[in-house]
Order: structure tokens, then sequence, then C-alpha cells
């Protein structure tokens, strides 16, 4: 009999609890994953936690903000056990402001043409090439994508940003805002995001009887076999933990929904 | 151990029990990834609770997380603390007190609130992070009481939750004590008892003689 031997991608170990086994250890080296998640749904801390994951493993790493500005975001994540002021002051973490960015590049416009699109690009790859990032994190891609008009130049962004980051060997999570994460909803706010993406983790609220629980579910992950169960979340101050939800319980939540 | 007794101030109840030796006998028999099903009647839950936590605590010096959905945790606190007992080395999941208002404003920093007792997955995820931040070795996990969960929770519903749960703590070697009263627990839920805990503590029956 012929031995046969499978094929497995290299991972980046989130260190997350419970996701690298719902992943089969970990988001494939260099992957560019789609965090898509309705408000308050922990999207935000699962990707700092996963850039504390990498820093903590001595990796460098890289947060763009877009949604708050960067002092607010790291004094909301400072109440969790697991993030350390140091990893930032020491330059493990580092975090930008899009708006600054947009300064520096001369883009404090209305809406980006396709120059505009590419220079936001070389910046990007600069910086991640300069400091050697090999965890970025980009909150949120929606927000940012709200100044490309166009769906054509949106999904060339996305395709030519996650490629160039791909070829450095960075593994990257963008999060997604979405008002719904129904089984019918779309994962990403243009459309593109979630055909683009090498991985889709979804992130909503199951409501049962008039309280919310969290829930996490990985539906596309490209490069691993993976769990495509619901997941329920619990942000706790040693960062994020997952179980299974209850079968039972799934069938007689409703999945919350807002503004859709 | 023998007789306690003492008088909880705040509700002014006398509590006098006599510990039940048997039980810390059983208690011996059993390995850290036991599951226990200690039935109870409704009138000598907490004499056969604390005849099963205090050896754990005091005997085998094993802390741990200690559920509480029938009463609040300062009501089950205060009950220990009238009979000399200290128990703030164990923590409480208090998943009645939030329903009440300014139910929540304790003085002891070993109780958490979760919203609601239907918030399952949650309360098996903090128990899991709570076992995280103990500085006890060994440790227990007490369910007080599934009768109390099935108030709120569908039948089949808590029969999965009691399968996963037991399996979720005996791969961690955590001990589960389940407490019930089973003329109070819908049939399914205790037969699941029946089929996955390791052993019994049955003080559920009052014979009259």
């Amino acid at each position: 009999m012929q031995s046969s031997s499978v094929y497995t991608r290299d991972r980046c170990v989130t260190g997350i609890h419970g996701l690298d086994e719902i992943l089969r250890g970990g988001i494939p080296y260099g992957s560019t994953v789609l965090a898509a998640g309705t408000c308050g749904s922990g999207k935000t801390t699962l990707a700092m936690e996963f850039l504390v994951r990498g820093a903590l493993a001595g990796e460098a790493c890289a947060h763009f903000t877009a949604t708050e500005p960067s002092v607010k975001l790291l004094e909301n994540i400072r109440q969790y056990a697991f993030f350390d002021m140091n990893m930032v002051d020491s330059g493990l973490i580092n975090v930008f402001d899009m708006d600054v960015l947009y300064s520096w590049l001369g883009l404090e416009k209305a809406s980006f043409d396709l120059d505009d699109v590419h220079a936001l690009i070389k910046s990007i790859v600069d910086i991640v090439n300069t400091i050697g990032v090999t965890r970025l994190v980009i909150d949120s891609v929606t927000t940012l994508c709200y100044k490309i008009k166009s769906e054509q130049l949106i999904r060339d962004f996305l395709f030519t940003l996650g490629k160039k980051l791909a070829t450095l060997g960075c593994t990257t999570i963008l999060i997604s805002e979405i008002t719904s994460a129904t089984e019918n909803a779309h994962w990403s706010s243009f459309g593109v995001e979630e055909a683009i993406a090498d991985g889709i983790i979804v992130m909503g609220d199951s409501e049962r009887m008039g309280h919310l629980l969290r829930f996490l579910q990985v539906v596309k992950m490209r490069g691993t076999s993976h769990s495509r169960a619901k997941h329920a979340i619990e942000l706790t101050p040693l960062g994020v933990m997952l179980i299974p939800m209850l079968k039972w319980g799934a069938s007689a939540d409703k999945t919350s929904r807002w503004g859709s | 151990m023998g007789c306690l007794s003492g008088q909880n101030q705040q509700m002014g109840v006398m509590i006098v029990f006599e510990l039940d030796q048997m039980i810390a006998e059983q208690l011996t028999q059993v390995s850290l990834s036991s599951a226990i099903q200690v039935r109870v009647g409704a009138n000598n839950a907490f004499g056969v609770t604390a005849s099963t936590m205090l050896p754990l605590m005091q005997m085998f010096e094993m802390g741990g997380v200690y559920i509480s959905a029938s009463r609040g945790a300062v009501e089950i606190i205060q009950a220990y603390e009238a009979i000399g007992v200290d128990v703030s080395n164990i923590q409480f999941l208090d998943l009645v007190s939030s329903g009440v208002l300014g139910g929540t404003d304790v003085p002891y920093p070993n109780v958490t609130f979760i919203d609601s007792p239907i918030m399952l997955e949650s309360i098996l995820l903090r128990t899991l992070y709570t076992l995280r931040t103990v500085n006890t070795a060994r440790n227990f996990v007490i369910l007080d009481s599934l009768n109390a969960l099935s108030i709120y929770n569908d039948e089949r519903m808590l029969a999965e939750y009691l399968h996963t749960f037991i399996n979720t703590f005996r791969q961690r070697e955590v001990l589960s004590v389940l407490l019930t009263v089973p003329d109070q627990t819908p049939p399914l839920v205790l037969a699941n008892l029946d089929t996955y805990c390791t052993d019994i503590v049955d003080r559920g029956q009052v014979v009259l003689l």
C-alpha cells in the first residue's frame, strides 16, 4: 500500500480560546479574513485580541482604525486584562488613525478615485513592509470603503491589498459592519468584500426570550477544513471565549436584525 | 464534623442541621472527573448541599464555582456565614439577582451576575472563565439547581445542556455537582442525570415512618 500524505498550510495561530479549534489550527498564513458583525457583537475585541496574541508571540502587529480615534480605541480595550499598553509603547502593536493617514496622503476628500486608492494601498503596504507586520487589522473596511464610490474600485482595492499583504506573509482581519447576521444576509456592506476575502467570520446576536446572546460562526476559510457551527461567545477580561451553541437553543432563538 | 447551627441575621432565619457524614464518606470514592447527582428535597436542600460542599472544601482542599439559580448568591453566602463557614474562596455565579431591581448591589467580591438563567451558554462560558482565575489546584462546579433552571428553559435544551456541562468539566478534570429536586425536574433531565452522572447522593426522598 502507498502511504498518503495530506498537505496542510501553515497556520497563523490566533491564540483566541476556542477559535483555533474551530479553524483546525488557525488561519492559513497570509489570508485576508472578513470579520463581519452587527454592532456590539465583539468584532473589535476579537480583532484586538488577535493582535495581542501575536504580539505576545513576538510578532509585529498593526491596527488601522477608521471608526473611532485610536485614543478612544485604546481606552476601551484597556479594560481587558489580556491587553497590555506596553505592547503599544514598545511598538509590537502599532495603531494608526486612518484620518491621520488620509491627511499624510492628501486624501482629505469625500470620495476616492483610482489614484487615491492606489496611494492608500501603497501606504498601507509600505507600513506593513517597513515594520515587518505579520498581523493586520483594518477596523473597519466598511467605513473605509464608503469613500470609494464604485463597486469595481472597491473590488480592485480589496483584491490588490489582499494580494500584496499575502505576498508579505501578513494575515489580515478586515472588520465589516453589517446590520443583520441572519442566514440570508450579506456578510459585507458592499457585497464584494465577501467574495474576495479568503475567510469570513460572522458575529452577531441571537435573541432568546428578550436576552441577546453573542455568537460567532466561521462560514468560509480557504485552505482549511473548519467547523461551520454557530458558537456562543463571551468577552471576558482574559479574552474571547467560545463554546458551541446548544442545538435546541439555536432552533428556538431569533437572530437579531437591525435596520434591514 | 457534626451538628452546625447559626442564625442568618439578614434573613432572620435560624439554620440548624446536622452534617451528613455518609456524604463525606461517599465523596472519598469520587475522582475529579466525576459528576455527582445530588437529589435533595424541598426542605433539606441547604443541609445536603453543605454536607457535600464542606468536605470538598475542608477535607479535599478544593475551591471552585457555585452556580446559584435557585436563590441569590448573597442569601447562600450568608447562610454559610451563619454557621461559621467562610466561602470567600468560592466564586459564585448568581443567575437570580439580575432579575431583581437593586439585586446586584452586593458587598461580596466573589459574586458575579449573569443576566438570566436562560443564558445557558453564557453560564458555561463564565464558569470556564472563572475557573481560569481561581488559585486552587482542584476545583468543583456546583450547579444549584437543575429544577430551578427548568423553570426557564425548555426540557430538551436543558437535557442537552446537562450533557454538554458534564462533559465539559469532565474533560477538564473539574468535579461536577448537580443539585436537583427530583419531583420538580423534567423527566428527560432526570433521565440524563442518571445516564451521565457517575455518582449519586440521594437525599430527595423523605420517608415518614
